[in-house]
């Protein structure tokens, strides 16, 4: 029963992604939309039937394989990480086709989109979706790979879908560096399967402590590509080329998770390994989270703004992960509801300024301004998640923050404390900046940029008010579920 | 059915009200009257648990939400502590709302959408604080508050000081939060539980075993009550976003909000903090950063000309008489523990009387605002004539604050003031603390002098068609005022609640109230031995009286008249409107004796070093060059493809040359 679901959750958007390629026009975002209801739908309802327990099964194998590895290649595998995962992908992935069937059309004034482009849009926009939904359920390192690849390929597409210069070269830059992690995480897979003979997430225990720290450092740097941490971090803010709803789906609430969900992954499943590297872990995340906020203060473009918050996002959850390397369970479940809260924080400040642009035709910080009055929705949406992201309470990210702060608390010495006091710091710094732009943008005086009369229509209305729905609800899911995580 | 079921109700129906005026928010009154009858209901909820828990103590826990991954539960329970901030919350919030019923329709074009919602949420979150005992929640809830609060201060979001007072709000109140977010983990990491009596063993534990670490705590905790207090240096938010809200909502930030902080400052020092020598020194540290604000702030509320910042320098002022007499509580715990209590009764009655004077005052401004769309006392003048009630209550709560007998200000500052110079005999710090609390005072008068005389005496300014407010406004204002006279002659009253509240938080046994206070119509201060100081509110009251009658009757008896004639102007000819003292002018020698008290720090943003940010521009610098170098080298290769059959030919004969010279050269 729940192995068909999922099944039908991977197949239903793969399936929906040839049908949208052969519509034409707005049918082809209205199957999209509907389609990824229905993927939503499925999903949550996976979640709930497998609700604190893990449910894994074996569906197919190579056949040149099937001697050698002990257990199936191909499968689902639905526990408390999976599920997740899951309900960022396809919740916010909904919400991304809601809000697409107003945005992508001629009407955008940041952008245009003729209805002769939706179908190659959604095509897109479907495979992804599929193929993260693939990464989420993933029952080992193998199957993982594929999607994850599969998922680079969406995301080079996608950020390139205007065809302008800049955004084909933005899209050349993220397929080479994303593809030059994987070789990593390809390196990381085969060095353990000659060495223990198996694809599985805890076959990490089976290896030597040495060829453990090596494994566990392929995959690394295969996470940091992915998730954009320094030393890759530069192929983000560029990526913001895409359409806003790419950038909202992909590079902030889905596939750049991809990176940190396989280093939550490893170490879920290898707990009481003492994973040496994860010092170089955490120390990159602190590191990554201060550079990334260093750029905060130079960008006039909204859309770059929120990029650099995501790299510093993304490295507070690879800062659980390590936390949890080190052998803080609660920091790893701090770190993996992160995933969730940032997904719909941050997905949220991202459909805002989608928002913005498409009314106005403008992302400039300085351009804009006053804009609470001629769209009081998206303003308060701003503000939820601004509160969201930055970990305001009650919003989402404070209660995973808090999580992965406490877990941080429990390592020995003044470590803990120390990394605390840091990751305040940033946190202190990154609210008082996004506070502050949101102020410049939506009180004060009207600007001439932001001379409109009204919120968007209400399909991006209701996507907007689904998010904040999210940004408030969503501990309420994960905290419990985080709380199974290692058990 | 929960301890406190009362509470759950109110904040029901505040949630319930809270959406039902988002819902009307485009018809101001409506909503604004919905909004004043689920506060109202809410307060009558929280007044019969307040007077439950007066009668019968503390309630059971009760636990509401259990959040295991943490190990935090949301638990509520109400000790008498918890009950009276909550019957001050309770008593501000109704009046104030009531007020916001008409004067939010002077608000021309904008919605009541982000007012009364916010209003009623903000209150319920200021209930939730009060009444939890875990304080992960707590911390939930307490930021909550900063988050609605900011709404409120930017609601007048076209206008640039209210968006900066808002950014300096939020930002400097949610540092002082994270400072406390770090508290809670230190302790956490003690005691792996977020409860109160978890966290109270924890810091005993950790001042045994490392003392520096657990006053590094105290600090934290220090700082984040402080801040939110309003107490200097960490208060300079307050003179900004106080005024900056809507008059109701600047009412009870002053009259509740900062309360809150001293709320917290009470259960950390005198709950959490065991009763141990090195307790004098938090003491010292709240006294001295009572005395430093109540300085500052009152001496630079009486330069400003801006009646709202006036009233919000006030507020500072006022906290700092209530750090004062908790930092003599917390000082003289150790070795005299009824002084201790003393202090204590009079900074948490100070903080009730606060409550009803500063919302009165508030609410006495926005009147006016209302009215004349005036803040500056330069421009105004003369308006007792045309709005009386407005004027009276006011005029209570001016000499309320100031201090004058027999309203309510004075019994507080008295039992603060006399504790301090009381405990001065011990540690004679605290006598020069005394004499300055005391000299504020007279400051405090001055500067209330000064609003009466400029907005409400005087000959009236050329403005014309002021009238008094409507009378919803005008019954908060007049609640408030007499709730001022009513506390000042019967302080016995709020002081039975206050003395519970300090006996349920203090660990040692805190005496009845007689053998502090006296008993019956008046206050006796029994410290040691006998009693040292007296005070009789209604004695002094039919003193006064009696006073009054004679000299009105000697008035009469004199048949002495009096004769209205405009000022003399040496002669020469010049408009009302020149010769008017304004408010500007009072004081003016000793104003500039003071001018730099409070210091303007203008904070620039430090520049990021250039090279710094090259050497971060990894793109410049690693793989912009790198892919120059595949191009270039990719290029090369693609050179050798010249498209001719002639070359490919030579390069095959050239290889198989290379290939036989290779073979023989092996097999050599």
């Amino acid at each position: 029963m729940l192995s068909i679901l999922l099944l039908l959750v991977v197949l239903i958007p793969a399936g929906g992604a040839i049908l949208a390629g052969i519509l034409r026009g707005k049918s082809s975002t209205r199957v999209g939309a509907f389609l990824s209801a229905a993927v939503a739908l499925l999903a949550l309802g996976s979640v709930g039937l497998g609700y604190g327990t893990t449910f894994r099964q074996g569906l197919a194998e190579l056949p040149w394989l099937a001697d050698t590895v002990s257990s199936p290649v191909f499968g689902v595998l639905l526990d408390p990480l999976a599920s997740l995962m899951l309900i960022v992908v396809t919740v916010i992935g909904f919400v991304t086709f809601l809000f697409s069937l107003r945005y992508a059309s001629d009407e955008n004034r940041d952008h245009p989109v003729p209805s002769t482009e939706l179908s190659r849009y959604n095509f897109w926009l479907l495979l992804f979706l599929a193929s993260m939904v693939g990464v989420a359920i993933s029952p080992n390192f193998l199957q993982l790979f594929v999607f994850w690849e599969l998922t680079t390929i969406c995301s080079w597409a996608l950020i390139s879908f205007y065809r302008t210069p800049k955004s084909l070269a933005a899209g050349l830059k993220a397929l080479v560096m994303t593809s030059f992690g994987g070789l990593f995480f390809l390196g990381g897979i085969l060095v353990l399967f000659v060495k223990a003979g198996s694809l599985e997430f805890d076959a990490l225990g089976r290896l030597s402590p040495k060829m453990r720290a090596v494994v566990f450092l392929f995959l690394m740097v295969a996470a940091w590509a992915k998730a954009a941490q320094v030393p890759f971090h530069t192929w983000l803010p560029d990526a913001m080329e895409a359409p806003t709803t790419v950038s909202a789906y992909l590079h902030a609430a889905a596939m750049v998770k991809a990176g940190v969900f396989l280093m939550a992954r490893t170490v879920a499943a290898g707990l009481d390994l003492s994973l040496a590297p994860a010092a170089v872990l955490g120390a990159a995340a602190v590191v990554t989270m201060f550079i990334a906020l260093s750029y905060y203060f130079i960008q006039d473009d909204l859309k770059r703004l929120l990029a650099y918050s995501t790299i510093a996002h993304l490295a507070y959850v690879l800062l659980g992960v390590a936390l949890g390397a080190m052998g803080s369970l609660t920091g790893l479940r701090g770190g993996a509801l992160h995933i969730l809260c940032h997904g719909f924080g941050k997905a949220t400040l991202f459909f805002c300024v989608g928002a913005v642009a498409w009314r106005t035709g403008s992302r400039s910080i300085q351009a804009l301004g006053g804009l609470a009055r001629p769209m009081p929705l998206t303003a308060t949406a701003f503000f939820v998640g601004i509160a969201t992201v930055t970990g305001v309470p009650p919003f989402a990210c404070f209660w995973s923050k808090f999580t992965l702060l406490a877990g941080a608390m429990k390592l020995p010495g003044a470590a803990g404390p120390v990394l605390v006091v840091l990751v305040l710091v940033e946190s202190l710094i990154s609210f008082a900046w996004l506070l502050h732009v949101g102020q410049k943008v939506f009180l004060g005086e009207r600007t001439p940029a932001a001379s409109i009369n009204s919120d968007p229509p209400p399909t991006m209305c209701a996507a907007l008010v689904l998010l904040m729905i999210g940004c408030l609800v969503v501990p309420a899911i994960g905290l419990p579920l985080v709380g199974w995580i290692g058990r | 059915m929960s301890g406190v079921f009362e509470l759950e109700l109110g904040a029901g129906v505040l949630l319930v009200g809270a959406a039902i005026t988002l819902a009307l928010a485009r018809r101001v009154r409506l909503a604004g009257w919905i909004a004043f009858a689920s506060v109202l209901a809410a307060s009558g909820a929280t007044w019969s648990l307040a007077i439950r828990v007066f009668a019968g103590g503390r309630t059971p826990e009760f636990v509401l939400v259990e959040v295991p991954a943490l190990g935090s539960r949301f638990t509520l329970a109400v000790d008498p502590l918890s009950a009276f901030f909550l019957a001050i919350a309770a008593t501000v919030a109704a009046v104030a709302t009531l007020f916001s019923v008409d004067y939010m329709t002077h608000y021309k074009g904008d919605g009541v959408a982000k007012f009364y919602p916010i209003l009623l949420v903000f209150f319920a979150s200021i209930a939730a604080v009060l009444v939890t005992t875990d304080l992960l929640f707590f911390l939930v809830f307490w930021e909550l508050m900063t988050l609605t609060s900011y709404v409120l201060v930017t609601f007048e979001r076209e206008r640039k000081e209210s968006q900066r007072a808002g950014l300096k709000y939020f930002v400097i109140t949610h540092a002082a939060t994270l400072c406390m977010v770090l508290a809670v983990l230190l302790l956490f990491r003690e005691s792996g539980s977020f409860h109160f009596d978890a966290v109270r063993t924890a810091l005993g534990e950790l001042l045994a075993t490392r003392p520096f670490l657990a006053h590094v705590v105290l600090a934290l905790f220090f700082l984040g009550f402080a801040t939110k207090a309003g107490v200097l240096p960490m208060g300079d938010w307050l003179p900004d976003a106080h005024p900056a809200a809507p008059s109701g909502m600047s009412a009870a930030l002053s009259g509740v909000l900062v309360k809150l902080g001293i709320y917290g400052l009470v259960r950390v020092f005198c709950s959490f903090l065991p009763v141990i020598p090195a307790t004098r020194t938090w003491g010292i540290v709240l006294a001295l950063a009572g005395t430093a604000s109540l300085f500052v702030g009152t001496l630079t509320a009486l330069q400003q000309t801006d009646s709202k910042r006036l009233m919000a320098f006030h507020t500072i002022g006022q906290i700092g008489y209530m750090c004062l007499g908790l930092g003599v509580a917390v000082a003289a715990l150790p070795d005299l523990p009824d002084l201790a209590v003393i202090a204590l009764l009079g900074a948490l009655l100070h903080a009730a009387n606060h409550a009803c004077f500063k919302a009165c005052l508030f609410l006495g401004a926005g009147a006016v605002l209302y009215r004349t769309g005036e803040r500056n006392m330069d421009r105004l003048g003369g308006l007792a004539g045309a709005m009386p009630v407005t004027a009276a209550s006011s005029t209570v709560a001016s000499l309320s604050i100031a201090g004058v007998p027999p309203l309510n200000g004075f019994v507080s500052k008295w039992l603060i003031v006399a504790s301090c110079l009381l405990y001065g005999m011990q540690l004679s710090l605290f006598l020069i603390l005394g004499l300055i609390a005391m000299f504020i005072s007279l400051a405090t008068l001055a500067s209330f002098l000064k609003v009466m005389g400029a907005v409400f005496l005087g000959p009236p300014t050329a403005r014309t068609g002021v009238r008094e407010v409507p009378p919803s406004m005008a019954m908060a204002q007049v609640v408030l005022a007499g709730l001022c006279v009513l506390l000042g002659l019967f302080p016995l009253l709020p002081l039975t609640a206050i003395r519970d509240a300090v006996a349920g938080v203090l660990s040692i046994p805190v005496p009845d109230l007689a053998s502090l206070v006296g008993h019956g119509a008046g206050l006796a201060l029994v410290v040691g031995t006998g009693p040292v100081a007296y005070w009789a509110p209604l004695v002094m009251l039919a003193a006064l009286a009696a006073l009054t009658l004679l000299a009105h009757g000697i008035l009469r008896a004199g048949r002495a008249g009096t004769r209205v004639v405009d000022v003399w102007t040496c002669g020469e000819e010049h408009a009302a409107e020149l010769v008017r003292y304004p408010a500007s002018s009072f004081y003016l020698p000793f104003k500039h004796a003071i001018e730099g008290i409070y210091p303007r720090i203008r904070v620039r943003a430090p520049a990021f070093p250039s090279t710094l940010r090259r050497a971060l521009a990894i793109d410049t610098w690693l793989y912009e060059p790198f892919s120059r170098l595949v191009q270039r080298t990719a290029s090369m290769v693609s050179a050798t493809h010249v498209g001719v059959p002639q070359v490919y030919l030579l390069w095959i004969v050239a290889g198989a040359v290379a290939v036989i010279g290779l073979v023989l050269f092996l097999a050599r």
